[in-house]
């Protein structure tokens, strides 16, 4: 193994324990000094999940490499790609998690809940069964992963008007029974795919914060960079297409 | 997709590329089949869209795995003279996988039988290098899938860790090895597809054998999970025990045979000769 994996973790904020515990598996890969872009504050991991073809693949796809294809490949299992994002002087590096929406990943990807921080729950706005389906992943994030993470609703492929069969109210409405944020998006013509992940991202920045400011026993003597100051203001969830 | 190369309307470059290459797909055995001439290709292209009967499909995807081993076969021994021009392993593999994709896309195979090449960070996260996979209609869902982890002769693979050593990886590659440091890639891929069910097969494909320098084979199964309960756990040594306990090796058109055939949790392993 490299210096880096095998770094020791010297400046880890102190965290509430379930942070903690999360940022634990991330420690051996925080490194400093390995050349520029291998310093990082914070490494979050986030999971992509909902069915099959609604999305997820093309909207990392445009996130991370500002690209898109209009060719289906379907996702064998898991697969994951690196951003790294700043917010307030602070590098968080985003660990991004694409999952395979098929039954038959189920065993592999739900291995994948435990470490995230947060999901992005897909939709497709043209396909009725795949809205029909978040509640079931919903119920796959409660189950999974640990009870801190943050979630925002996506309903995808907003480009599509002619072809739309889920209300922006209905998706909003499901959003706020469940919990979540919500925004429609769409990773053809890049549409909400950047705020989306931003809004992930200060979701799980205030809840770090809070854990900070609700334990102080964890805080003494640690710096007390707070993530959340001059958050950007509310991006419109509605797709303005 | 759904591009149909056809010889009437292609242009002529592709047309003579397209010729040659069925030339080239000659049969190492011609009893294989007695309804398959050297011509076979062409026909078979020119009848796919009935190819519905499964042994002519079963026949079109055995042809084009058996058309890329023996393409590989014939890079297997490469050696410069001189020694400084040393293709990596991977080069094996990707000469495997563009020989077999090309061929599948010319037979029009790859709506029903498709190949699925890993990305860097899955490879190293599943275990496998690609994954064939009978899709569903109209889903496109996978039904059965062979999950191929290529290996090479033990010298070469140690003489390319002992050449990349000391060379820098790039960060999501670190990660992925991070991720699944508490297993070797034997055991990545077996997980993978123990924890997919019976219906997907991890194939260990083997670029030479210690006894056979020169062919590609394979050890097949999806049961390799069974065979951790009586040893602690699944490295090399255990799956190259496969080949001694077997004298009978199946050709690829009998795997794909076998594997169509098969009731559905039934476990199986076979041993394949490639080229
Ligand atoms: N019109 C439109 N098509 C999209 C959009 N996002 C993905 N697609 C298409 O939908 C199909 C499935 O996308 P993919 O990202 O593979 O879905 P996944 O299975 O959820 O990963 C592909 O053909 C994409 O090109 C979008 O925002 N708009
Ligand atoms: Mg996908």
């Amino acid at each position: 193994m490299t210096a880096l994996l095998s770094s020791p973790q010297s400046c880890l904020h102190p965290l509430r324990r379930q942070f903690e515990r999360i940022m634990a598996a991330t420690q051996d890969v925080k490194g400093k000094g390995e050349g520029g872009d291998q310093n990082f504050d914070y490494m979050f991991k986030l999971l992509i999940i909902g069915n099959s073809s609604v999305g997820k693949t093309s909207f990392l796809f445009r996130y991370a490499d500002d690209a898109f294809t209009s060719a289906f490949v379907s996702t064998v299992g898991i697969d994951f790609k690196v951003k790294t994002v700043y917010k307030n002087d602070k590098r968080i590096k985003l660990q991004i998690w694409d999952t395979a929406g098929q039954e038959r990943y189920r065993t592999i990807t739900t291995a994948y809940y435990r470490g995230a921080m947060g999901f992005i729950l897909m939709y497709d706005i043209t396909n009725e069964e795949s809205f029909g389906a978040v509640q079931d992943w919903s119920t796959q994030i409660k189950t999974y992963s640990w009870d801190n993470a943050q979630v925002v609703l996506a309903g995808n492929k907003c480009d599509m008007e002619e072809e739309r069969v889920v209300s922006v109210d209905s998706g909003r409405l499901l959003a706020e029974q469940l919990g979540f944020e919500f925004f429609e998006t769409s990773a053809k013509d890049n549409i909400n795919v950047k705020q989306t992940f931003e809004r992930l991202v200060d979701l799980i920045c205030d809840k770090m914060s809070e854990s900070l400011d609700t334990d102080p026993a964890v805080t003494t003597g640690a710096p007390t960079a707070k993530l959340t100051d001059s958050a950007p203001p509310l991006q419109q969830p509605g797709c303005n297409c | 997709m759904g591009q149909k190369i056809s010889i009437t309307n292609s242009n002529n470059t592709q047309d003579s590329r397209f010729l040659s290459f069925l030339k080239r797909f000659s049969p190492q055995k011609p009893s294989l089949d007695k309804n398959m001439s050297p011509r076979t290709g062409m026909f078979a292209k020119l009848t796919a869209p009935s190819a519905n009967k499964p042994n002519d499909f079963t026949r079109l995807i055995s042809n084009s795995i058996s058309f890329a081993s023996t393409r590989t076969k014939e890079y297997l021994l490469f050696k410069d003279p001189e020694g400084k021009f040393q293709p990596s392993l991977q080069t094996l593999t990707q000469v495997f996988l563009m020989n077999y994709i090309t061929q599948s896309v010319n037979l029009d195979l790859t709506d029903t039988f498709n190949c699925t090449a890993m990305t860097p960070e899955q490879r190293i996260l599943l275990g496998a290098d690609w994954v064939w996979a009978i899709l569903k209609k109209p889903t496109k869902n996978p039904k059965i899938q062979i999950a191929v982890q290529v290996l090479h002769l033990p010298e070469r693979e140690e003489a390319e860790e002992r050449a990349t050593a000391g060379k820098p990886i790039s960060e999501s590659i670190q990660m992925a090895q991070m991720e699944s440091r508490n297993k070797n890639m034997y055991e990545r891929i077996v997980d993978f597809c123990t924890s997919i069910g019976k219906d997907c097969y991890a194939l260990f494909l083997f670029f030479g054998k210690r006894d056979d320098k020169v062919n590609i084979y394979g050890v097949l199964s999806n049961n390799f999970e069974a065979a951790v309960g009586k040893c602690d756990k699944i490295d090399r040594a255990l799956i190259e025990n496969f080949f001694k306990g077997s004298r009978y090796f199946h050709t690829p058109f009998g795997m794909m045979q076998t594997i169509f055939t098969k009731k559905t949790e039934e476990a199986l392993t076979l041993m394949i000769k490639f080229s």
